[in-house]
């Protein structure tokens, strides 16, 4: 069920099975450390889900991972390819679902189309644009414009254009976050349609708050504890697929996963504040 | 508070509307009755008293000759009789004016993208817009009508210069101010220099932009006028010259008024076509 932390440091980067590797990685923002000693290697078709405390670097990770920043040490691969910007090979959901708020939604979705395939014509981008605000269950708001949208709405909006993208890896910062129970569970079962029904699997990585959710929708959960931000468990989640929402809540296997991850966030707490303690004692002393 | 507040403001302040729905029930009918047909309407009020204070002043103050002061009816008179050369003065200044202000809205904003986008260029070229924004473009005036072929050219080219600036500044800033997650939307789709400038920046910064093309509006007709009592033959400007010249001073304010309204009409079409653009901004 469970394998070490350290995520087999054997594995070299620029590995074509491996879909992500990230050897080392660390980050800093004007001379903060935000991410320390990443290691992960991700073969190429897992979904991966990223737990952990707010403000412990999850954004900053997938930022990493899809090119918009540079490490400070340490290095990436995505198939096998040095990660050095951007690459539409790594379609992103952003945590503020920034769809453009001057284009409507059918446009929004159509100009990602545009991009991942040139040869189409208008018309054809706008069909396939509208069947992918039709797998989020957004069909009859296709007119619409952003800013007349819920946040809950806006945000499926957002995961149709980067779907429409079809780039081989996913990285989702909490994408349903916004979401109503209904429209999570939908999605939830969408997302997993999409991830195995390509004839490649996807890899994702996927950033949740909610540990029920990474444990339905991942095969292997990564805890990173908070400041500095760095791994602090690697789980596999190797219950059978396709998975049966209410038994696997039920079962016994679910509740033990849960209490290890739980107990996991309580250590690191622990672990800062006696930290922060530590601190407060050498202050008094002054 | 309530009291205090009702009792301290004078009945001649313009009364915030929640105050005046206070006072209203105490009130006669009447005067609660008026003053909710006013509220709204303020601004016309205003008007209306200005308009009666010019009458009164024209007639009872004996400040000095009535063709210097005429009055509200003389003017309008004049303004009626004038229409005909007014109208095809008006078309003389706009063969200047819409021509050089919709150049220099399409170079401002071209440029203003490309250097609010570009650090390189950015650097290059704010020292010099530092140092040359600043220069009235009026103090060009008699310089152009001695370097350019025509008053036309030379009025032109004033005109330019006094709208390129604010729509330049505007549209760098606004650039410069596009939010992270868009900047970073457009690189994860792979978007190209040029479609990220129309599609991205360009639509972003459209409120700033808008603002730009605002005060240039008026810049332009105040360079135009000013460059036409410099040297036109037909035009707005020239007309309230032209007419003061003669003393004819029921024309020159019909003029002025006239060239007053025609500047609000653009103001108020540019305000229309900027609720359409902006039709998003929430
Ligand atoms: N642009 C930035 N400049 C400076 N510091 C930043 C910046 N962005 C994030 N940080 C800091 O980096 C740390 C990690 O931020 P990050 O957004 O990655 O957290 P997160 O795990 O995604 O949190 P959340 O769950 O709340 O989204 C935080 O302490 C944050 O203050
Ligand atoms: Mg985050």
């Amino acid at each position: 069920m469970s394998q070490a932390i350290t995520a087999a440091p054997e594995i070299t980067l620029g590995r074509t099975d491996y879909g992500l590797i990230l050897q080392q990685v660390s980050f800093e923002y004007a001379g903060v450390r935000i991410l320390e000693d990443v290691h992960l290697a991700i073969p190429a078709g897992q979904f991966v889900c990223l737990l952990g405390p707010s403000g412990c670097g999850k954004t900053t990770l997938l930022r990493l991972i899809a090119g918009l920043e540079t490490p400070a040490a340490g290095a990436i691969t995505s198939h096998g390819e040095s990660v050095t910007g951007p690459s539409l090979e790594r379609g992103v959901v952003f945590q503020d679902y920034s769809l453009f708020p001057w284009m409507s939604l059918r446009e929004n979705v159509s100009l990602a189309i545009a991009k991942a395939r040139p040869a189409m014509t208008q018309a054809e981008r706008q069909i396939q644009a509208e069947e992918y605000l039709q797998l989020v269950g957004l069909q009859d708001a296709w007119r619409k414009y952003p800013g007349e949208l819920s946040g809950g709405m806006q945000q499926r909006g957002a995961i149709a254009r980067t779907l429409a993208l079809g780039s081989p890896v996913l990285l989702m910062d909490e994408p349903f976050g916004a979401l109503d129970p209904v429209n999570r569970v939908k999605l939830q079962d969408l997302l997993l349609a999409i991830w195995s029904g390509s004839e490649r699997k996807k890899t994702v990585v996927f950033v949740t708050h909610d540990v029920e959710e990474a444990i339905y929708l991942g095969d292997r959960i990564i805890m990173l504890g908070a400041a500095p931000g760095r791994i602090i468990d690697d789980i596999t989640v190797d219950f059978p697929r396709p998975r049966a929402r209410h038994a696997l809540l039920d079962s016994r296997e679910f509740q033990a996963l849960r209490g290890r991850v739980a107990a996991k966030f309580h250590e690191d707490l622990i672990r800062r504040l006696e930290a922060e303690t530590a601190i407060h004692g050498v202050a008094e002393g002054i | 508070m309530n009291v205090s507040e009702s009792k301290v403001i004078p009945v001649s302040a313009p009364l915030p509307a929640k105050a005046a729905a206070r006072v209203a029930p105490g009130t006669q009918p009447a005067t609660a009755l008026v003053l909710r047909i006013l509220r709204g309407r303020e601004g016309w009020l205003f008007l209306a008293g200005l308009l009666l204070l010019w009458q009164l002043a024209s007639t009872h103050l004996h400040l000095s000759s009535k063709y210097l002061f005429p009055t509200p009816w003389v003017t309008l008179r004049a303004l009626w009789v004038s229409l005909p050369e007014l109208l095809k003065g008006t078309v003389s200044s706009f063969i200047i004016l819409v021509p050089a202000y919709l150049l220099a809205v399409f170079a401002g904003i071209a440029w203003g993208l490309l250097v609010g986008t570009t650090p390189a260029l950015h650097r290059m070229f704010a020292a010099f817009a530092r140092l040359a924004s600043p220069v009235p473009p009026t103090v060009y005036i008699p310089y152009a009508i001695a370097l350019l072929p025509t008053f036309r050219t030379a009025a032109g080219f004033v005109v330019f210069i006094g709208v390129f600036w604010p729509v330049f500044l505007n549209t760098t800033s606004g650039a410069a101010a596009l939010p992270q997650r868009y900047r970073d939307n457009a690189r994860i789709l792979g978007l190209k220099k040029g479609e990220y400038l129309w599609r991205i920046v360009f639509p972003a910064a459209l409120p700033h932009i808008f603002s730009g093309m605002n005060v240039g509006l008026v810049f332009s007709f105040i360079m135009l006028t000013v460059a036409e009592l410099f040297g036109a033959s037909a035009g707005l400007g020239r007309f309230v010259q032209y007419y003061a010249d003669y003393a004819d001073y029921p024309r020159m304010v019909a003029g002025i008024l006239y060239t007053g309204l025609v500047v609000l009409l653009a103001i108020e079409l540019l305000e229309r076509l900027k609720k359409r653009a902006l039709f998003w901004v929430k």
